[in-house]
């Protein structure tokens, strides 16, 4: 089954460690830098400094100050949503003559991973609640329609780190059912004392800058930001406003383990399957994948033996290198890279990669890469077993 | 496209299963437990709470397999597995059903209990086990690999609107072809910070009774439970009631519209704050509301739906059994004609509201 309505990518709003905005961010991922560092927001106890790559400290969110009433991933959700609605050409009073929707993927944005106020609950402080209210009003999804005052459709997904991936793909679907007209779509998520323990705790975390597909790979390197596209469907948008298209989008489910990827890739293969299908290209068609390459030993092997099966001689590259790995908000980041490396007719390094793995029959690009073709890939493996796949394409790169 | 409720599995304050949920809103039998939280001045804190249990989970799974999972994801599990037993699928071809999963808080005792590890024995002794099950999709990821589910998968958490908002891409996908079947989910958990919190915000009410349909008072009572659907294409033949339509807005930015000549289930739960929303759309109407059943959580709007489906397939209208003498609602018929229409309507407390409609 092929996409029946032509979803149409208006607009592009990113931040991470790699920069505030989009223009940013491409500038550092092409200069072939990055920032990881020890955590600055949080400290612990941990023997060792895992590094991060956090916003710069001395960012201050394009908000005003009713807006900072949320919890840090509503705010960055926020500030990428502005950037893409600006990018679309859309202010808040020309979005009202409209449906719009909202679809955002996070994590860390719906947990109740208040460790200050369990800390003092539990030490009979009796904590007030103003960051229980905090958390309340900080669905990221709900966030954006409640400060747009918006009147669609509402979803928080919470798909562990194919979040993102989902929710663009989720927000096609509403699109082409004629739930809304527009659809703010993608993820965001915060890094957070509580997974910064959590990925230690399965050490699956690298002490060094992560070295996604590398044979020294150790792990991941955690990262916080927010990727956000304005969807519109392709059949009532004027062509000079369209920036891409969502062609496709396929998901599945390994049954497998909770925070392993399947061994035989077989969850990973039928996102794909349903992905390619469903935008009507072939594997040939296909110019490069962003990986979800998180520099886990386990993430890394199977992903690119699936690679090697079923888009042999793709160019691929991950960008966790650039951003760390953002969780809910990586599927989103990367397919908001991914449309704009069309765009410009490259992809970066795949930063951190040196050495080649024997086990994995693949490798990423070392250099920035002139590509070919306006269609590529984005793709995301997550706890629970989830694998999601975008398809996506540039109109007229 | 409409969607078929062809079985439905349930766990909450009431019982366990469709039969014990249906018994309770004939009888008008309510099922609260009296817990008590020891505080760490000594304090004792006892209120009244609809438990779910999770006893007679390993008639569908060995002990074994149940050991590291959690209270969240066995009730989801039980669930599960009772909807499908209820449509007859437990040994059926399982490989185009997909999973969609809806929580407001999400594994909330887990979370906390992750929480412990570290705050207790130091960052380096964090449980990976807690942290890899606290995560919100960890109950949908547990039901596909116990039941070998290798559809799609979603879980989303939209607070008060996780259910209607869930409910919207299960339809997208039955519409599209992704899948053939949906097992449907909605599920939440108390623990005792919820309590904690409960009572910071509410006072210390909780003591019953709960009065869903005054909707001035505060007479919310916590509850939990799960509650699994399974949902396919409607042909004409759903053994419970059909999903004619969903819509989700805020009625503070554009007004809900109600559908004429329906049936409301207010997801009314007694939270003030969220009862002027029903104040102000459904006087007049004929009402009733569920909630003093299962009690409150955000994920019980999955059990309105199930309350709604169940009128609908016997034909009779089950009261709340605070609803008499509210003087919201004008009298209604206990009997439902041929051709009667419900709509599940919840609120969330800015106004955001989600829209179900059903008939038969």
């Amino acid at each position: 089954m092929t996409c029946p309505v032509p979803i149409a990518v208006t607009g592009l709003g990113c931040l991470s460690g790699a920069g505030m905005n989009l223009d940013e961010n491409l500038a550092t991922l092409f200069a072939g830098q990055r920032y990881p560092g020890p955590p600055i927001r949080f400290s612990t106890d941990h023997p060792v400094a895992y590094p991060v790559l956090e916003l710069r400290e001395e960012f201050k969110l394009p908000l005003d100050e009713e807006q900072l009433i949320y919890a840090r991933t509503g705010q960055l959700a926020l500030a990428a949503a502005l950037e893409a609605l600006t990018d679309a050409g859309y202010d808040e009073v020309s979005l009202r003559s409209k449906r719009v929707g909202v679809c955002i993927g996070t994590t860390v944005g719906c947990a109740l991973n208040c460790d200050d106020f369990y800390r003092d609950y539990k030490d009979g402080n009796s904590p007030g609640m103003s960051i229980i209210e905090r958390y309340l009003r900080s669905n990221p999804a709900a966030v954006i329609a409640r400060q747009l005052k918006l009147n669609g459709p509402v979803q928080t997904v919470v798909n562990a780190c194919s979040s993102g991936t989902d929710a663009i793909g989720l927000g096609a679907f509403w699109l082409r059912a004629g739930v809304c007209d527009l659809v703010i779509s993608g993820g965001a998520d915060e890094l957070s004392r509580v997974t910064y323990a959590g990925f230690s705790s399965l050490m699956i975390t690298d002490s060094s800058p992560c070295r996604p597909f590398d044979v020294n790979r150790k792990g991941l390197n955690l990262g916080e930001g927010a990727g956000i596209m304005i969807l519109e469907r392709g059949d009532t948008v004027e062509k000079k406003r369209i920036r891409g298209r969502v062609l496709g989008y396929g998901s599945a489910c390994d049954a497998h383990h909770l925070t392993a990827p399947r061994p035989d890739g077989a969850g990973l293969q039928a996102a794909l399957a349903e992905a390619l299908q469903t935008a009507g290209v072939s594997p040939q068609q296909i110019s490069f994948v962003n990986a979800h390459g998180t520099g886990t030993p386990d993430n890394d092997r199977i992903e690119g033996q699936v690679l090697q099966k079923v888009l042999p001689g793709v160019p691929f590259l991950s960008t966790k290198g650039y951003t760390g790995h953002t969780l809910g908000a990586a599927g989103a980041i990367e397919a908001v890279y991914t449309l704009a490396c069309l765009e410009r007719g490259e992809i970066p390094a795949s930063i951190g990669f040196v050495e080649p793995d024997p086990a994995i029959p693949v490798a990423p690009v070392t250099a920035n890469t002139s590509i070919a073709g306006t269609v590529a890939l984005s793709q995301s493996l997550a706890f629970g077993g989830n694998n999601a796949v975008l398809i996506l394409s540039a109109e007229g790169a | 496209m409409r969607l078929a409720i062809e079985g439905i599995g349930v766990t909450g304050g009431f019982g366990v299963g469709v039969d014990a949920l249906r018994s309770a809103l004939q009888a008008g039998t309510l099922s609260y437990q009296n817990l008590t939280v020891e505080h760490h001045d000594g304090a004792k804190d006892n209120f009244l709470a609809c438990r779910a249990t999770t006893e007679g989970l390993d008639r569908f799974l060995p002990k074994r397999e149940l050991r590291r999972i959690d209270h969240f994801s066995k009730m989801s599990l039980y669930a599960a597995h009772l909807a499908l037993e209820d449509a007859g699928l437990l040994d059926a071809d399982l490989s185009r059903t997909g999973v969609v999963v809806a929580t407001g808080y999400g594994p909330l005792k887990t979370t906390f209990n992750f929480l412990d590890s570290y705050l207790d024995f130091g960052y380096s002794c964090s449980s990976p086990t807690h942290f890899s099950n606290s995560v919100h999709n960890a109950a949908a990821a547990h039901v596909s690999m116990q039941l070998k589910l290798t559809a799609p998968n979603l879980t989303v958490t939209q607070f008060e609107m996780s259910v209607a908002s869930a409910l919207l891409s299960a339809r997208q996908w039955l519409e599209e072809g992704r899948v053939d079947r949906v097992l449907f989910g909605a599920v939440d958990e108390y623990c005792e910070v919820l309590r904690y919190c409960r009572r910071y915000f509410f006072g210390g009410s909780e003591q019953g009774p709960m009065r869903p349909l005054a909707l001035e008072a505060q007479t919310a009572m916590v509850g939990e439970g799960a509650a699994f659907m399974i949902l396919t294409r409607d042909d004409g033949s759903a053994a419970y009631a059909a999903i004619d339509s969903m819509v989700l807005g805020n009625h503070s930015v554009a007004p809900v519209e109600l559908p004429p000549a329906t049936l409301i289930v207010a997801g009314a739960d007694g939270h003030r704050e969220c009862g002027r929303w029903y104040a102000e759309t459904v006087n007049n109407r004929p009402v009733v509301a569920c909630s003093p059943y299962y009690g409150s959580f955000p994920a019980a709007a999955g059990f309105d739906l199930v309350a709604a489906a169940l009128m609908l397939r016997d034909k009779q209208l089950y009261a709340g059994p605070q609803d008499a003498g509210s003087g919201l609602s004008p009298s209604v018929d206990s009997v439902l004609l041929s051709g009667a229409r419900l709509a599940s309507l919840k609120f969330g407390p800015g106004g955001d509201y989600g829209l179900i409609c059903l008939s038969r």
